[in-house]
C-alpha cells in the first residue's frame, strides 16, 4: 500500500452533524465545487490587477513604524550551509494565498494603534459561518483558514484585498513566529513541567513520577494559585523570537527560517518582524513587493 | 607517437577497427574510407607513467610494423581512390572532407550513467509532509549534483572523499574507507566511511550535499549481503583496512553491481550490539566461528515472525521511485 500523499493534511476539522452537500444531488455537488474554485481564481486574479483595484497610498518609512506580517504554512526542516561552511538547520515556511482582509482603525481596535487583519491559506466556504463569510466577501477574497491581526503604524496601512508574498522579507532579517504547539494531551508533571520525579529503586513504593510536595505547610495552609500540576499540555500559542531568515524563494514563496518552530508540519503560523533594536535590519519601504510587480510575475 | 596522454577516442564514421593489446596498453587504429588514418592515444585507465614505460619498447616495435603495414595499405587505398576519381571522368580533384571531430569521452561521468540508479536519499520517507517540500529539496539536490558528481555507491563500496578543511595543510584532506552505512533523506543524507589507520579504527560521517566536499571517488564499487555494515566494528581488523593509496578499479557501465558474498569473522564477544539477533537480520557474519548452536537458538527467542505479515508496515515505493527517477534524469540532462 502506497503512502497516500493526496491525503496529506486531511484531518477532520469540521465537526457539524450535516455536510453542505448532504441534501444536494451529485451534479449539484460537483457544480458547487467547480464554481467555488473558479470564483477563488477570479478573485485572486482581480486583486492582482492594479487598474481595477487601486492600492492605497504608500508612505515614507520612519523610525519606529511597524509593518504587517504574514501568515505561512510550516513545511518541514532542511540543512543549510553558509559560505564559510557552517551548517545550520532551517524550517521552510510557505506563504500560501496570504491576503489582507480588513483594516481596523485606531478607534475600532484599541485606541492606540491601527490594525490590519490578515488571512492565510484558502479553504472551502461551505463550513464557515455567515459572519465570517461576510468579512471575506467585503474584502473580495476567498475564505481563509487562519485569520490574525497585526498591530501596524499609520504609515504602513495596506488596502484590504492586497496579496502578500514571501518577498515581504529579505534574507538577513529577524522574525518572530507564533504557532499553536503540538498538543500532547493530559500529561504528568515530569513531562509538563520538567520535575525530577523520584528514584526508581531504593525502596520507593509506587512513587516514581509524582509531584511530591505541593507547598510550604501550616503557615499558608493552602496551595498557591498557579501551582505546577499535571494537566493538558500543548495546543497553545507559542512564539519563537529572533529567528534569522536565511533564504527566500520568491518563485514558490518559501521562507527559510533558522532553527525549529512550534507546531506540527502543515500548520499555519503568524510571522512578524522582530523588534529588538540590535537585530533589526530596517527596510526603508513598507510593502516591498508592490501589486504591479506581482502582476508581472 | 603519443603515449599515455588524454583519453581521446575517435569514433569510426565508417571503417575498420584494429585493436592491439600490449599488456596494460591498448590502442586502436582507424582506417577511414578516404584513407585518412588517425591514431588514437592509448587507453590506460588512470595508470601511472611507469607502467607505460615498461611496455614502451614493445610499443615502438609494433608501431613500426604497423606503420609499414599501414603505408602499404594507404598506398593501396589512395591509388584506388585516385583510380576511382579518374574513372568518374570529371577533372575536379576529389572533394576535401575534413576528418570527423574528435569526441571527448569523459570517463568519470559516463561510466555509471548507463545503469539507471536512483540514490536512496531521493526517496521520501512515509510521513505527513507536503510532497511539495520534497520537490523543493530535490531541486536543491539536483543543483548540487550538477556541480559535484556524486557517483553511485552502496554499503560495502570503497570510497575516497576529499573535503575542504581550513586547518589542514593544503586546505584539503582526503580520506579513504569502506562505506558502512548510508542514512538520512534529502539534503541531510550522510554516509559513514570506516578505515583502520595505524592500528586505530577511524569512522567519518560525511554529508553527501555538504559544500565542503570537493570530490567523491568510488575506488571499488560492490555490494555486500547487508545494507548496514556496522558489525565491521566488531569484526577482525583485516576486513576494514583499506589502503589509502589504493587505485580505483574499473567499473563496468552496464550489468549488475557485483555482490561480495563475504562472510566476516568476528572478534570474541562481547560485541557492541548483539548482531546474532534476528532484528538486525545480518547475513554477512560467520556465526558458526563465534557462537554455539545453542546461543543461535537462544537469539531466535527475539524473533518477531509476525512482522513480515504486518500490512501497516509495508511501504511500497516502486511507483514513487519511477516518478522521481524520471524527474531526476530529466533535470540532470538539462
Amino acid at each position: 500500500s502506497r503512502s497516500p500523499s493526496h491525503l496529506v493534511g486531511c484531518i477532520r476539522t469540521v465537526k457539524t452533524t450535516t455536510w453542505f452537500d448532504e441534501h444536494l444531488t451529485e451534479d449539484n455537488q460537483e457544480y458547487m465545487r467547480k464554481t467555488t474554485a473558479e470564483e477563488y481564481r477570479r478573485q485572486t486574479a482581480e486583486k492582482l490587477n492594479p487598474l481595477k483595484d487601486e492600492p492605497w497610498q504608500r508612505h515614507e518609512w520612519t523610525e519606529g513604524s511597524r509593518r504587517v506580517g504574514l501568515v505561512a504554512v510550516k513545511l518541514g526542516m532542511v540543512p543549510v550551509w553558509s559560505k564559510t561552511g557552517e551548517r545550520h538547520v532551517v524550517t521552510m515556511l510557505q506563504v500560501q494565498d496570504c491576503h489582507v482582509i480588513k483594516h481596523l482603525s485606531k478607534e475600532e481596535f484599541d485606541g492606540h494603534t491601527a490594525a490590519l487583519v490578515v488571512g492565510g491559506k484558502n479553504v472551502s466556504p461551505f463550513n464557515r459561518s455567515e459572519s465570517q463569510m461576510e468579512m471575506f466577501r467585503n474584502a473580495g477574497v476567498p475564505p481563509k483558514q487562519k485569520v490574525t491581526t497585526f498591530k501596524v503604524s499609520d504609515n504602513a496601512l495596506i488596502k484590504p484585498g492586497t496579496p502578500l508574498y514571501a518577498a515581504h522579507y529579505r534574507p538577513g532579517q529577524y522574525v518572530d513566529v507564533t504557532a499553536k504547539s503540538i498538543g500532547k494531551g493530559f500529561q504528568g508533571v515530569m513531562k509538563r513541567w520538567g520535575f525530577k520525579g523520584q528514584p526508581a529503586t531504593h525502596g520507593q513504593t509506587k512513587t516514581h513520577r509524582r509531584p511530591g510536595a505541593s507547598g510550604p505547610g501550616g503557615d499558608p495552609a493552602k496551595v498557591f494559585k498557579g501551582k505546577k500540576m499535571p494537566g493538558r499540555m500543548g495546543n497553545v500559542y507559542v512564539t519563537a523570537h529572533g529567528l534569522k531568515i536565511w533564504r527566500v524563494n520568491t518563485k514558490y514563496n518559501v521562507l527559510y527560517v533558522n532553527g525549529s518552530i512550534p507546531g506540527h508540519k502543515n500548520c499555519l503560523l503568524k510571522v512578524k518582524r522582530h523588534t529588538r533594536a540590535s537585530l533589526c535590519m530596517h527596510l526603508f519601504m513598507f510593502v516591498c513587493f508592490p501589486v504591479r510587480e506581482c502582476a508581472s510575475q | 607517437m603519443s603515449s599515455c596522454q588524454t583519453d581521446r577516442t575517435v569514433p569510426p564514421s565508417c571503417g575498420r577497427w584494429a585493436t592491439l593489446r600490449l599488456g596494460q596498453i591498448a590502442f586502436q587504429r582507424h582506417f577511414d574510407r578516404h584513407g585518412f588514418r588517425s591514431t588514437c592515444a592509448c587507453v590506460c585507465g588512470r595508470s601511472d607513467m611507469a607502467a607505460c614505460g615498461k611496455g614502451l619498447d614493445k610499443f615502438m616495435f609494433s608501431l613500426r610494423l604497423l606503420r609499414n603495414l599501414q603505408l602499404q595499405n594507404e598506398r593501396f587505398l589512395s591509388t584506388s581512390v585516385c583510380r576511382l576519381a579518374v574513372g568518374g571522368s570529371s577533372e575536379q580533384p576529389p572533394k576535401f572532407t575534413p576528418p570527423s571531430k574528435p569526441v571527448i569521452v569523459d570517463k568519470t561521468q559516463t561510466v555509471a550513467s548507463t545503469r539507471s540508479h536512483l540514490s536512496p536519499e531521493f526517496i521520501p520517507p512515509r510521513q505527513r509532509t507536503n510532497p511539495f517540500k520534497f520537490y523543493i529539496e530535490r531541486k536543491d539536490m539536483i543543483r548540487r549534483r550538477k556541480v559535484l558528481n556524486i557517483p553511485e555507491f552502496y554499503a560495502g563500496s570503497i570510497l575516497a572523499v576529499t573535503m575542504a578543511d581550513p586547518n589542514a595543510s593544503g586546505k584539503m584532506n582526503r580520506f579513504v574507507g569502506i562505506c558502512i552505512q548510508r542514512g538520512g533523506h534529502g539534503l541531510g543524507a550522510t554516509f559513514v566511511l570506516r578505515n583502520i589507520i595505524d592500528n586505530q579504527g577511524v569512522e567519518i560521517c560525511y554529508e553527501l550535499y555538504s559544500p565542503r566536499i570537493q570530490q567523491i571517488e568510488v575506488l571499488k564499487l560492490e555490494k555486500r549481503l547487508d545494507d548496514n555494515l556496522m558489525y565491521l566494528r566488531d569484526a577482525l581488523p583485516e576486513y576494514c583496512t583499506v589502503d589509502p593509496d589504493m587505485k580505483p578499479e574499473p567499473i563496468s557501465p552496464t550489468g549488475e553491481v557485483p555482490v561480495n558474498k563475504l562472510k566476516v569473522r568476528m572478534r570474541p564477544k562481547p560485541w557492541s550490539k548483539r548482531w546474532e539477533r534476528p532484528k538486525f537480520n545480518i547475513q554477512g557474519i560467520r556465526f558458526d566461528r563465534s557462537l554455539t548452536p545453542e546461543q543461535m537458538e537462544h537469539a531466535q527467542k527475539w524473533a518477531q515472525p509476525w512482522r513480515e505479515y504486518d500490512m501497516l508496515k509495508e511501504y511500497d515505493t516502486s511507483k514513487l521511485e519511477e516518478q522521481i527517477l524520471s524527474e531526476v534524469q530529466r533535470e540532470m540532462s538539462k
